[in-house]
């Protein structure tokens, strides 16, 4: 008995230590969306954001989202540029995963420098995108010539459809690293004893790659899918410096179009309502994500 | 499959040779805005375009130190304050407190856990206005301060979740055999348990200063003075302004690029495992 009264003594010092770090997170991230969750029930503009009362018009903001036209090709853009990346970032990595696994001298040192791109500032990697689908001086444009594909150069940028396939490019490059190093790390689980009775039994690569690779893979790919869908899916400054959403809001996501109703129109609470959608989308995700990896959590 | 096998001669070297073309690939964005930075203006519009500078100009780097309105070092050195000082919060705060979810089975742990979980997942456009609203009501808008507090907010949830792991893998025997030696919980900790850590330490320190320094939401939007706003911010600035000069801005993004490739170069083992232990283990 004294020993258990002792054990809740001893475990309870642990609050100790967490408590500033998640005194400061409940202060600048848990205050704040509780805070615009307020704000997206309220009519807050630019002459009552900081001082003045807010009036509650409850769920109009909401409302008025349904019936915002922008909205509704935020939202279905911000679907579309998510599931595309993440097919093709997946996929390439994937491959890059297997090709690095193999054991040839170059493997480890190329696979780390491949990394490069994912560390980069999202702004950067946003410039020399632009540069390279920029119109007149774009090597994008200047290889199709070459390849006698387009005969006029291609305003990627400023034509709606070929912009989101810009900004899907870009993005693809960021994540094709991260993809990449997660799989990697995923095959090295797997034990090597599996694929050698699998070729003392006949099977081959093919038949060994859907049968052992694939299915011993599942909890990483899960895991990969999942977090690329959420870092995908509040995916900000990329489109913010390339399009800035345009043209004509064609390429406007939920966490830009959120942004340019708070800061360029004054809107805060519609902006507030914008953004609170994205969480809850997140959110749903999120749980799926939890529950994976606290799965074998539990001691 | 015959990973385990060493590779022939040949293969080695056919595999080598398909590693380079894919390096160079990947890697071609970057180098396109390296020698971009190094043309002259002329240069840049030829048709066909040069795949390497055929006048050396380093123009582009020299004008923004000499001219006044647009001087990139000073961007840097903003995001440079603004991102230590987000690492320095977030490694003060998130190792204590991941070593306290590491070890202590104390009541409301799993909620703590999960909080730091969930806000990893938080999107910026959530946090930005009652952020706004925040340090415009504390005087720190307009500050670094403002953007250090708000880039912290990234690194923390993150060196928690990771230095966590590092936590729970070293032995509790150690810790006795500290208490032993007449250490207390909080000396315990300071002298045993964090050199032991050290490594994933470096790792949150890293990963912190990476967030930080990638930011543009939070710098853009919480510090209005050109004079005061972290590079990433500039070079948004400046692109507006002047969209075409492709010389000045990529000299700018090359700029953007040095810490991080310093970073990759002398500490890139750090960098892989905070890339997997972040994701996978959650």
């Amino acid at each position: 008995m004294k020993k258990i009264k002792n054990m809740f003594r001893y475990e309870n010092v642990g609050i100790l230590f967490v408590f500033p770090a998640f005194l400061y997170m409940l202060v600048f991230v848990g205050y704040p969306i509780i805070r615009n969750i307020i704000l997206s029930f309220q009519d807050v503009g630019a002459g009552n954001l900081v001082r003045g009362t807010k009036n509650f018009i409850l769920f109009e903001n909401y409302a008025e989202l349904f019936g915002d036209s922008v909205f509704r090709i935020s939202l279905f853009n911000t679907l579309k540029y998510t599931v595309l990346c993440l097919i093709f970032q997946f996929m390439i990595g994937f491959m890059l995963a297997l090709f690095f696994n193999q054991r040839f001298t170059l493997a480890k040192p190329v696979r780390g420098i491949l990394l490069v791109p994912w560390m980069i500032p999202v702004t950067v990697t946003a410039l020399m995108f632009k540069l390279l689908f920029a119109t007149d001086i774009g090597v994008i444009n200047y290889i199709l010539r070459s390849l006698h594909l387009i005969q006029k150069n291609i305003e990627w940028l400023t034509t709606p459809g070929t912009a989101m396939f810009a900004l899907i490019c870009a993005n693809v490059w960021i994540g094709i690293p991260f993809n990449m190093i997660l799989i990697s790390t995923g095959l090295t689980t797997i034990p090597k004893e599996l694929y050698e009775s699998a070729s003392i039994d006949g099977a081959n690569k093919v038949q060994t790659f859907f049968n052992i690779t694939l299915p011993l893979l599942k909890p990483t790919i899960e895991s990969v899918l999942i977090l690329g869908f959420i870092y995908t899916f509040k995916v900000y400054d990329l489109v913010y410096v390339m399009t800035s959403g345009g043209p004509v809001n064609s390429t406007h996501m939920l966490s830009t179009y959120s942004y340019k109703l708070s800061f360029e129109m004054f809107k805060y609470s519609k902006g507030s309502a914008v953004a609170n959608v994205l969480l809850a989308i997140l959110l749903v995700v999120g749980i799926f994500y939890i529950k994976i990896t606290t799965q074998g959590e539990e001691e | 499959m015959d990973e385990e096998k060493k590779l022939t001669k040949n293969k080695n070297i056919l595999f080598g040779i398909i590693s380079v073309i894919i390096l160079c690939a990947l890697l071609f964005p970057l180098y396109w805005a390296f020698i971009t930075s190094l043309k002259t203006e002329q240069e840049i519009f030829l048709n066909p375009p040069t795949f390497y500078p055929h006048v050396l100009n380093t123009k582009s780097y020299a004008a923004q130190v000499e001219t006044g309105d647009f001087n990139m070092f000073r961007s840097f050195a903003n995001s440079f304050v603004i991102s230590i000082g987000a690492t320095f919060i977030a490694v003060l705060l998130a190792v204590p407190a991941s070593y306290g979810i590491a070890k202590y089975h104390f009541k409301g742990r799993k909620v703590m856990l999960l909080s730091f979980l969930v806000t990893q997942m938080l999107p910026v456009s959530v946090l930005l206005t009652p952020m706004f609203i925040m340090f415009k009501n504390i005087h720190v808008y307009n500050t670094w301060i403002a953007a250090v507090l708000a880039d912290a907010t990234i690194g923390i949830p993150f060196s928690v979740l990771i230095l966590k792991n590092y936590f729970s893998s070293i032995p509790k025997d150690l810790e006795e055999a500290a208490y032993l030696d007449g250490c207390n919980k909080f000396t315990a900790f300071i002298r045993i348990l964090i050199p032991i850590a050290k490594p994933g330490v470096m790792v949150c320190a890293i990963f912190s200063f990476l967030y930080a320094w990638g930011d543009l939401a939070y710098g853009m939007t919480f510090i209005l003075d050109q004079e005061r706003r972290p590079i990433t911010a500039g070079i948004f600035n400046f692109m507006g302004q002047y969209g075409t000069k492709w010389s000045y801005l990529t000299a700018f993004a090359v700029v953007t690029i040095i810490p991080v490739a310093l970073i990759f170069i002398f500490m890139q083992k750090y960098i892989v495992s905070g890339m997997t232990s972040g994701a996978v283990k959650g």
